[in-house]
């Protein structure tokens, strides 16, 4: 994906944000899923690390999305957002 | 509880008069020419960066609630409350959606309010109205929730709560006096700069409780087993348990409505869209979703004191001593836990966490008041200075109207405070986060909606009885509707949504007047370059880059 069109970003940016947004309120919404003691994590029952884990998730796929959306329209063309997308979009697929 | 420990009260104090003399001094940073005008004194110059903003937005969002109410409730029922983690969990992903496009309209038109954009947007006097007041009335039992707070901690250390009436206050008087004094003088730069001393004393008071606490009370298996136990037995007030360590399958629509309505309801706070109106570029908002959930993590591991403080036979002893008061359990378990100056570090850092969004909150309805309602509709002449020397006098009475709040309302739960003020703000966010996408919703129909929804989440909250209380009110914030316990604002909301989309249908049909919409599709999306609107100085012929 050398130089992504207008249009094209616009369409990824619009996918990872609602990617965003529908995992986290799904992954926090869905009770019953996570209402139970185990799997525990150390002495933490599941229902808390759980919970907890999602904060450090939400906050790399709101990361992403920023980095996606790019920062600012006019003021820095493409270049250095774009970069930077290409760059942790490698890394922080595995932070799981 | 009656003598006062010198050392933790020493400390206290002595923070305390860094911050007041940092709120004062804050007039002075990043001086503008004069503070009387709303972008200034209500906004800061309209000009933070990442790094301030998160501090300001921290400080904005995560407040007594945080340190004092949810503990309180986890003390007090147990799974029931860690619904604030997937409530700060889910908050800043939708506002990452929706909060540029408000900053973006806001800086094209000088919005200083949400209320401003809902009045250019449907060109709607009475919306605006009805914004506003909802604004101004939720944002009251919020700052109140930060009195009870400050309470707490007064109440631990054995300052005031025992002696007669004017003594027993007199220590929470001078607290909020000295705020009114500060965020008077200084406007939204006192808490911008008083939240990074309220933000690094919370970060080390939490670091060091959530490692050195468990050490001392064996370990978090024993704090959870501890506490299970607890929760697991009756309460004489309900017979009924407690709660529970896992939320059981009837309280499940409750955990995911109160998380959702929580998270939908904060900003549309004043105080949180002050917050990101005071940002200096866009991007500072979408990056600032990003690194705010820092706060939550902490939000998690404070949520757990209760559990500590439950796994703490002196801690609940001394609650039960004092009449079952939950919110006292976090100030006690420093009290038990740490030595006397530390303990002072930690008492100091929920009364600063507490000041410092009082104030915030404070300027945000005043801002509301004298946008919306003072210039609406009394002086529509009325100067920028002038407008500026009404919010501040404004602050000082919605202070007032908190704290009367806080001496009124059941304290058994100070959360109910804060859920209590989200029934009535969730009610604006048709008006406020549709209106940013589309303008199909019919201005007459939003404010039916807004004005039934309101009613209704008024009438079933009043309907809740405390618990334990028979004949009592405003005691918890749920309800049953259709068969399972939900969040009032919730049930509220969806009547509002129905009722707007029907009656936009009607009035559609009729073709009944729209009203005039100063602004355009490119607005939403407009970032113009860094700086205030208000006239820079003229630093004539220096080319920006």
């Amino acid at each position: 994906m050398g130089q992504p069109d207008p249009p094209r970003k616009h369409t990824v940016t619009w996918i990872a944000i609602t990617v965003l947004l529908l995992a986290s309120l799904v992954g926090m919404l869905w009770v019953p899923f996570y209402a139970r003691a185990t799997p525990k994590l150390g002495d933490f029952p599941f229902f808390y690390w759980y919970q907890l884990i999602w904060v450090p998730i939400v906050a790399v796929l709101s990361w992403l999305a920023y980095l996606l959306i790019g920062r600012g329209r006019p003021a820095a063309p493409g270049t250095a957002a774009t970069e930077a997308t290409a760059h942790t979009g490698e890394g922080s697929g595995e932070e799981k | 509880m009656s003598h006062v420990n010198a050392v933790s009260f020493t400390i206290l104090v002595a923070l305390f008069v860094v911050v007041a003399l940092t709120g004062f001094a804050a007039a002075r940073w990043r001086r503008t020419e004069s503070l009387l005008h709303l972008n200034e004194w209500g906004l800061g110059g309209r000009g933070f960066g990442t790094f301030i903003s998160w501090f300001l937005l921290g400080g904005d969002l995560y407040t007594a609630y945080t340190f004092i109410a949810v503990p309180a409730l986890i003390y007090g029922v147990g799974a029931a409350g860690f619904f604030a983690v997937p409530y700060t969990v889910i908050v800043f992903p939708i506002v990452f959606v929706f909060a540029p496009r408000l900053w973006s309209v806001s800086r094209v038109h000088n919005y200083v309010t949400p209320a401003d954009f809902v009045r250019g947007r449907y060109g709607s006097r009475g919306l605006a109205l009805a914004v506003a007041c909802t604004g101004i009335l939720a944002t009251m039992p919020y700052i109140a929730l930060q009195l009870v707070g400050i309470q707490a901690v007064l109440t631990v250390m054995g300052v005031g709560g025992t002696t007669n009436g004017f003594l027993k206050d007199l220590p929470l008087l001078i607290a909020f006096i000295v705020l009114a004094g500060y965020t008077y003088m200084s406007g939204l730069r006192a808490p911008a700069l008083t939240a990074f001393i309220k933000d690094v004393l919370i970060y080390v008071v939490v670091i060091v409780a959530i490692i050195y606490i468990p050490t001392r009370l064996g370990g978090w298996g024993h704090i959870f087993s501890t506490a299970g136990k607890h929760l697991a037995t009756t309460n004489p007030k309900t017979g009924k348990p407690f709660g529970s360590l896992i939320t059981p399958p009837a309280g499940e629509w409750a955990y995911a409505t109160l998380a959702l309505g929580s998270a939908l309801a904060l900003f549309m706070y004043p105080h949180a869209v002050t917050g990101v109106l005071a940002a200096k570029r866009r991007d500072v908002i979408r990056r600032n979703m990003a690194l705010l959930p820092a706060y939550s993590l902490v939000l998690g591991l404070v949520a757990l004191l209760g559990y500590m403080a439950l796994a703490t036979p002196a801690v609940t002893k001394a609650v039960k001593a004092s009449g079952g008061n939950a919110q006292l359990s976090v100030p006690l378990l420093f009290e038990h836990m740490f030595p006397s100056w530390f303990a002072g570090i930690g008492y100091a850092a929920i009364v600063i966490g507490a000041l410092v969004p009082a104030a915030i909150m404070s300027i945000a309805a005043a801002n509301l008041f004298t946008r919306n309602i003072y210039k609406e509709f009394f002086r529509p002449d009325a100067s920028p200075a002038h407008q500026t020397r009404v919010a501040q006098f404004v602050s000082l009475i919605v202070k007032a109207g908190a704290l009367f709040f806080a001496l009124t309302l059941s304290k058994t739960f100070s959360i109910n405070l804060q859920l209590l003020g989200g029934i009535w703000i969730l009610q604006t966010f048709p008006a406020i986060v549709a209106g940013l996408y589309t303008r199909w919703f019919h201005r007459w129909a939003l404010l039916l909606g807004w004005a039934a929804a309101m009613a209704y989440g008024t009438i079933q909250a009043y309907r809740v009885p405390v618990p334990g209380q028979a004949n009592s009110h405003f005691g918890g914030s749920t309800a049953p509707v259709l068969g399972h316990i939900v969040y009032i604002a919730i049930a509220a909301f969806i009547i509002n949504l129905v009722i707007a989309i029907v009656l936009t249908l009607v009035c559609r049909a009729f073709r009944l007047p729209a009203g005039a919409d100063e602004t355009q599709p490119g607005h939403y999306t407009a970032d113009p370059e860094t700086g205030p609107p208000a006239p820079a100085p003229a630093t004539a012929g220096v080319p920006t880059t």
